[in-house]
């Protein structure tokens, strides 16, 4: 086990650079997610890290050794890719030995240790299968077999769950999950899909055409994203985003969103002078309907009339027209049965919204 | 029900005509093949507008194996065996280790894998004259040595008279045990380190068998000749081999560049961090992955070496005993002596060898597409 640090890493592929100087420690044990729309890079820096990729400015390190020159097979990296990568050829248990038989160990230790993989993945009755008579499922967990038992310094793992069904997925992260908590291998885990970075994160980066946006714990992220893009990437429905000025009248301190004036809670946009124009965020479960609403100020209220409202179960999504012109999702506890048309109160928590500077889209402490 | 009965009626007229005639032109002209081995139409009067034909049964095949004077046919198929093995190794071998070297994209790649597919367009006989202007014994090959001031070799490539492991064709069918058991032994050291059990099962116990059976019992198998005749390997054949390796490696590369090239990024970066070198990704992934292709190449090439004419006629010519091979045995004897019946018996071994390769290949690519 061991940690991992990236400085200033860069990638070009002939005169296009794709990974601008990146900044990154990933400490011992821990489990980073590095997650942005495809074709960010987040691969490149999985491979660069892997040795799979050579790197073009910058150093990387794994463990107290710099690695830019080490071959992939001497930086004792694990991968899973997303199509598994398994050797059709052979079967299962050989697929999980071939690493130890490059390594030259033992039949006895390769033995054990496919077999204890085996067992705790559940594949032992698929040992002496080929890999073309596996589900896709099974097939994922030889791929997550193959890496663990080399017993690496780091596990890498690049979209390993997108070529599986939404309730397979949902299983394997939760495996995934208790692995780790088992193994405790450094990992880094590459997704688009921002669900599995909440879930299986210690800490989230957020990338972003080949720059981090972000790196912090999920709720960090969720709850105080740096800018307009790692709000709107993270949390799904993803954060509302409305224009709005800021003023200050008889020392109170409100937002004006159109013909609408919200209080600003104090600690918010201290830096903010009377007219200064900003962007103000707020999560789809900072909007509260019906009773949860008495909870809040009467200030923090406001009508809104109802487009869509979209029944999930346990909760619903409602896509809400405030003032005839800012649309909200909001999301909301219980089955809110809202017909489209209907004009309905609906409070704000203020003390969760964000607010972003419109010309750089970052943050405003 | 009718209109799927009509798609078939349809589905068969359209087939039609080429059923009639590859079962005439073909089917019908090998049963015709086999009946004529089996009579005795040659000699005088073989020309004749309506010859004599009477049935004799196998002795044609008698003959061809048994006979005094059919010492030459068995060189032949001497010829042939060590043709066929050193065709597909040499072909296989170099057209491979071309695919490695380009798989690995230098630059230049396509320019090279062109001039190597290149010598699949010529044919045989334009290839043959070129090689035997290289290989002839004071030009060519022979001659490179004194660019760089050595002694010009004199080894005489097509025309050499000398022969290497001989051996007695009375002591046939032991020597046959012996090339089986050796084989068997071989296959089961290679698959020893992988499943010591199932090698020794399959491989190395038969193979120990056999092997200690030709050597013990050597003396109580028949003899396959009543007088002792020695054949071997004639290195006179060896720049025939190697002008038709020239000819088909490039084939054989472009069959495995195509297949290395199937082989996903992913595949070969997992066998990287798995600890594979270069070489055990060819040898453990890459080769073995391939194996379709390396069945279908042998198949190729040895159907191709069991026909083999062209490239012999144009090098040595149909008359030089050295080099020879059944197939040119089988024209000079129906053509130049007009012996059809003897010609025909010597289509239907070269038949019953190819198919001995086709068959298996065939039934298994027939149960693979019913599993598939
Ligand atoms: N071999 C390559 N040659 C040129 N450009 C590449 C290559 N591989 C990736 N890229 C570019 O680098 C960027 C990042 O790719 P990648 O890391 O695969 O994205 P992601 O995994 O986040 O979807 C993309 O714009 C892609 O087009
Ligand atoms: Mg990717």
């Amino acid at each position: 086990m061991a940690n991992v640090d990236l400085k200033g890493v860069v990638k070009r592929y002939g005169n296009v650079e794709v990974i601008h100087g990146i900044d990154l420690s990933v400490r011992e044990n821990e489990f980073i997610v590095l997650v942005g729309p495809s074709g960010c890079g987040k691969s490149t820096v999985l491979r660069m890290v892997a040795g799979l990729e050579a790197i073009s400015g910058g150093e990387i390190s794994i463990g107290d050794r710099v690695v830019n020159q080490v071959s992939p097979k001497d930086r004792n990296v694990a991968m899973v890719f997303q199509n598994y990568a398994l050797y059709p050829h052979m079967t299962v248990r050989e697929n999980m030995g071939f690493s130890l038989k490059m390594r030259r160990k033992s039949r006895e230790e390769m033995d054990s240790r496919v077999q204890e993989a085996a067992r705790v993945l559940e594949l032992e009755p698929y040992l002496e299968r080929k890999p073309s008579e596996l589900s896709g499922g099974q097939r994922q967990r030889v791929a997550m077999g193959r890496a663990m038992v080399r017993k690496p310094d780091v596990f890498l793992f690049d979209e390993p769950l997108s070529n599986l069904d939404a309730q397979l997925r949902t299983q394997m992260r939760m495996e995934l999950r208790k692995m780790h908590m088992r193994l405790k291998t450094t990992t880094i885990y590459v997704t688009h899909d921002q669900i599995e970075a909440m879930t299986l994160a210690d800490r989230i980066v957020i990338l972003k055409d080949g720059h981090i946006q972000q790196v912090g714990s999920p709720i960090e992220v969720f709850e105080k994203p740096n800018n307009v893009f790692v709000a709107r990437f993270i949390g799904n429905p993803p954060m509302n985003i409305l224009e709005g000025v800021f003023g200050v009248e008889d020392g109170k301190r409100f937002v004006t969103v159109g013909p609408s004036r919200f209080p600003v809670p104090d600690g918010k946009g201290d830096s903010l002078v009377d007219g200064a124009p900003m962007l103000v965020g707020l999560r789809p479960d900072a909007i509260k309907m019906g009773e949860n609403i008495e909870r809040l100020p009467k200030d923090w209220w406001c009508k809104g009339e109802v487009v869509v409202s979209e029944i999930l179960g346990g909760h619903s999504l409602l896509e809400i027209v405030v003032d005839g012109q800012n649309e909200l999702i909001a999301e909301v506890e219980g089955r809110v049965v809202a017909h489209p048309g209907e004009i309905v109160p609906i409070g704000f928590e203020f003390d969760r919204m964000v607010l972003f500077d419109p010309e750089t889209t970052n943050a405003l402490s | 029900m009718r209109e799927a009965s009509l798609d078939r009626l349809k589905a068969f007229l359209t087939l039609l005509p080429s059923i009639v005639l590859v079962g005439v032109f073909v089917y019908g002209f090998i049963g015709n093949t086999v009946w004529i081995s089996l009579t005795d139409w040659g000699g005088s009067g073989s020309l004749a507008v309506d010859p004599q034909k009477n049935y004799v049964g196998l002795a044609n095949y008698a003959e061809l194996f048994t006979g005094f004077l059919a010492g030459g046919f068995r060189q032949d198929l001497v010829n042939a065996v060590f043709y066929s093995v050193m065709l597909l190794a040499g072909a296989i071998g170099l057209g491979m280790f071309i695919a490695i070297l380009l798989d690995r994209k230098p630059k230049g790649e396509d320019v090279l894998r062109t001039i190597f597919l290149y010598p699949m367009s010529l044919s045989f006989i334009v290839s043959g004259t070129i090689w035997r202007w290289l290989l002839a014994p004071q030009g060519g090959v022979n001659i490179l040595p004194t660019y760089v001031g050595l002694d010009p070799l004199t080894f005489e490539w097509t025309s050499s008279t000398k022969a290497v492991l001989e051996f007695n064709w009375q002591n046939l069918f032991q020597i046959m045990l012996y090339v089986a058991a050796f084989i068997l032994i071989l296959v089961g050291l290679w698959a020893f380190r992988n499943d010591p059990r199932k090698a020794l099962k399959r491989w190395l116990g038969p193979g120990i068998v056999i092997g200690a059976f030709a050597w013990l019992g050597g003396s109580i198998l028949p003899q396959a000749l009543f007088m002792e005749e020695t054949h071997g390997f004639n290195l006179a054949t060896l720049g025939i081999i190697m002008a038709t390796v020239w000819q088909y490696a490039g084939y054989t590369m472009a069959l495995y560049l195509a297949g290395f090239n199937g082989i996903s990024q992913d595949l070969r970066d997992a066998a990287m961090l798995d600890g594979a070198s270069e070489v055990a990704y060819y040898r453990h992934v890459a080769i073995p992955m391939l194996k379709p292709i390396t069945i279908s190449a042998v198949i190729i090439l040895s159907h191709i070496s069991l026909k083999m004419f062209d490239i012999i006629f144009a090098m040595t010519g149909p008359d030089n005993a050295q080099t020879g091979h059944p197939a040119l045995n089988m024209y000079l004897t129906t053509f130049r002596a007009n012996d059809f019946a003897r010609g025909a018996a010597i289509a239907i071994v070269l038949f019953l060898v190819a198919a001995m390769f086709i068959v298996p290949y065939l039934v298994s690519q027939y149960r693979q597409r019913k599993r598939g």
